[in-house]
């Protein structure tokens, strides 16, 4: 059994093994053992919700055709209207998470020594480790009309009137959309920021830089790709993820993720499936353009 | 401007930190606080008790639902963690990064219900396709492959952990230097025993925290599990289809904050033993040390 494999052309072999065993063989297939599972079941699924999304649709399930009516569902409704919505919160929420949560991981690379830096970091981790959706559901409560945060400013004596935009409004959503993404952008800031050497900083001092140049020139060039990454998460996961509006948002709050699982719902798969097309091309060609701009893998290059 | 000039501004932006955490997780303290309300939500009167964990102690669907959940996540930690491993070696040994990457960390990027469905209708075209080919071959051998089941839920949480261990792993990976292979090589080790005996112990606290990652993750994952998962109920597809049928119950903040007390004594523990045993090893290191610097 070890000998029936024959040498590789063009690839050396040390002198006493002329030949592969065939469990040396196995050992560098092994390797691609994740990828392929990953293509199997992972690639070529998005790539066939746009075949699926052309599908005819019967009463429980769909029949191999080609139709665009789910496109034109999706286009001439107002589900169109709500998603273009929904990515106008989303950037919201994506501009208020990177305001309140880059700073932290400028901070921590810069401030805290080398050491206690990851611990730090886990912290972060803590909030969101514990289930999105209780943390999400557990907002209810705190946003509500006799929730925490207005029983809190009704005492103080900030407000008269309980606030009712908090919940069942956009408003809700962004705060949901910020409160389960914020960790995000810290760790992708802190990622991105092993490219900025702390050296930098005193140099900056040294030339009499200000610190708001300094951000601009010289950190947001360099941890560009690391903050397009966290920023693309959270945009995406803003648009796709279903529960929030669900939960939190008010009439006409809707976003792609919600439209799928409602046309799951429904039973109308090709709609679905024309969402998550919809969707996926959004996300290709986010990356496509980020990947173009700044290379994303610099983003692992550090770890490498 | 450093620092050490303006020790205050430091402490500001230190408490500015702690504040974000804190505020991050005023929703699951606050759902801790209501759970041993005897009253419920929102009554005046704030009156301790045990009730609504005894409650859920004795509530038979919830135990399975536990059952179910142990079981998946311990599956997808033995297939996920090894998996990520492998690719964090093919990563580092291949020249064409992009690929690999792209496959690998794609999945952190697509939202849960747009996975979730693709896989639906994916997994159930895949299930006809199967019966209608065994129907050509007169076998149905192939009838329940890729029904919805176990198997099913698997995939798809595995597909959604895979990215956070690749990471993880990858940054322990980054710290071990690779002519220690080398050596062990030209020392005569095979491939498996040069890492095996000496790449592994260094990448270990990687591999354990990927796995308890894992572990969290696949326990509250909600969205991908109510999709993919076949006729039985894990611990937060329960809790979550009654907090949406029939509202909050004080039983639902009762299991949701428990649920939270496990995910954060894991955490809290995994803290706590990486910080012991990192103490216990420099001061090993120092022990020995000592005698050739003096």
């Amino acid at each position: 059994m070890a000998t029936v494999t024959t040498n590789p052309v063009g690839r050396t072999r040390p002198a006493d093994s002329p030949r592969e065993s065939w469990s040396e063989k196995l050992g560098r297939w092994v390797f691609y053992l994740p990828l392929i599972f990953m293509v199997l079941f992972f690639a070529i699924p998005m790539a066939a919700t746009v075949v699926f999304s052309v599908f005819e649709r019967t009463m429980f399930w769909m029949e191999p055709g080609f139709t665009l009516f789910s496109y034109e569902n999706f286009f001439f409704s107002a589900r169109l209207t709500n998603f273009l919505d929904s990515m106008k919160y989303s950037l919201i929420a994506v501009a208020i998470c990177f305001v309140l949560g880059f700073p932290i991981a400028v901070f921590v690379r810069k401030s805290i020594p080398q050491v206690a830096q990851h611990r730090v970091v886990l912290l972060f981790i803590l909030p969101f480790m514990v289930s999105e959706i209780i943390r999400v559901f557990a907002l209810r409560p705190v946003l509500q009309r006799n929730g925490l945060v207005n029983t809190t400013l009704q005492n103080l004596g900030l407000i008269d009137e309980p606030l009712t935009v908090l919940l069942y409004s956009h408003t809700g959503v962004v705060i949901g959309e910020v409160m389960s993404f914020l960790p995000f952008i810290v760790f992708s800031g802190f990622l991105a920021m092993e490219a900025v050497p702390k050296y930098i900083f005193e140099v900056c001092d040294d030339l009499g830089v200000g610190p708001w140049r300094r951000f601009c020139d010289v950190i947001l060039p360099l941890a560009a790709p690391g903050i397009f990454a966290g920023s693309v998460f959270i945009f995406v996961n803003g648009l796709g993820v279903a529960l929030l509006p669900n939960i939190l948002g008010g009439p006409g709050a809707v976003n792609a993720g919600l439209i799928a699982t409602q046309a799951i719902t429904a039973l109308d798969f090709p709609l679905a499936m024309a969402v998550s097309a919809i969707m996926m091309a959004t996300l290709m060609t986010l990356l496509w353009i980020g990947h173009r701009l700044f290379d994303l893998t610099r983003i692992l290059s550090p770890l490498s | 401007m450093d620092d050490y000039a303006n020790p205050w501004l430091h402490r500001l932006k230190w408490g500015y930190l702690l504040l974000v955490v804190l505020t991050l997780m005023t929703p699951v303290f606050y759902v801790m606080y209501v759970s041993f309300n005897a009253n419920g939500f929102g009554a005046n009167a704030y009156d301790f008790t045990w009730e609504w964990y005894r409650l859920v102690f004795s509530d038979e669907l919830l135990l399975g639902a536990l059952r179910w959940t142990l079981m998946l996540a311990v599956t997808v930690t033995v297939i996920a963690v090894p998996m990520a491993l492998l690719a964090a070696k093919h990563y580092k040994a291949t020249r064409n990064k992009l690929f690999p990457v792209f496959l690998l960390l794609a999945p952190l990027f697509v939202p849960p219900d747009i996975l979730g469905s693709a896989l639906l209708v994916f997994f159930k075209n895949l299930n006809l396709s199967l019966i209608w080919l065994g129907d050509q071959l007169g076998t149905s051998i192939f009838d329940s492959w890729f029904r919805l089941s176990f198997l099913t839920a698997v995939i798809g949480l595995i597909i959604y952990t895979i990215p956070y261990s690749f990471i993880v792993i990858l940054i322990t990976m980054g710290r071990y230097r690779p002519e220690q292979t080398e050596a062990a090589r030209a020392c005569g080790a095979n491939g498996w025993r040069a890492f095996w005996d000496i790449e592994f112990p260094q990448i270990r606290p990687g591999v354990l925290s990927a796995c308890a990652f894992t572990v969290i993750l696949v326990f509250n994952e909600y969205t991908r599990t109510s999709l993919l998962k076949g006729g039985f109920d894990t611990f937060t597809t329960v809790l979550i289809s009654q907090m949406l049928n029939t509202g909050m119950s004080p039983q639902s903040y009762a299991m949701s904050a428990m649920v939270s007390f496990v995910a954060i004594a894991l955490i809290g523990s995994i803290i706590l033993w990486t910080l012991i045993r990192a103490e216990t090893l420099s001061r090993v290191a120092r022990a020995k040390a000592e005698p050739v610097m003096s």
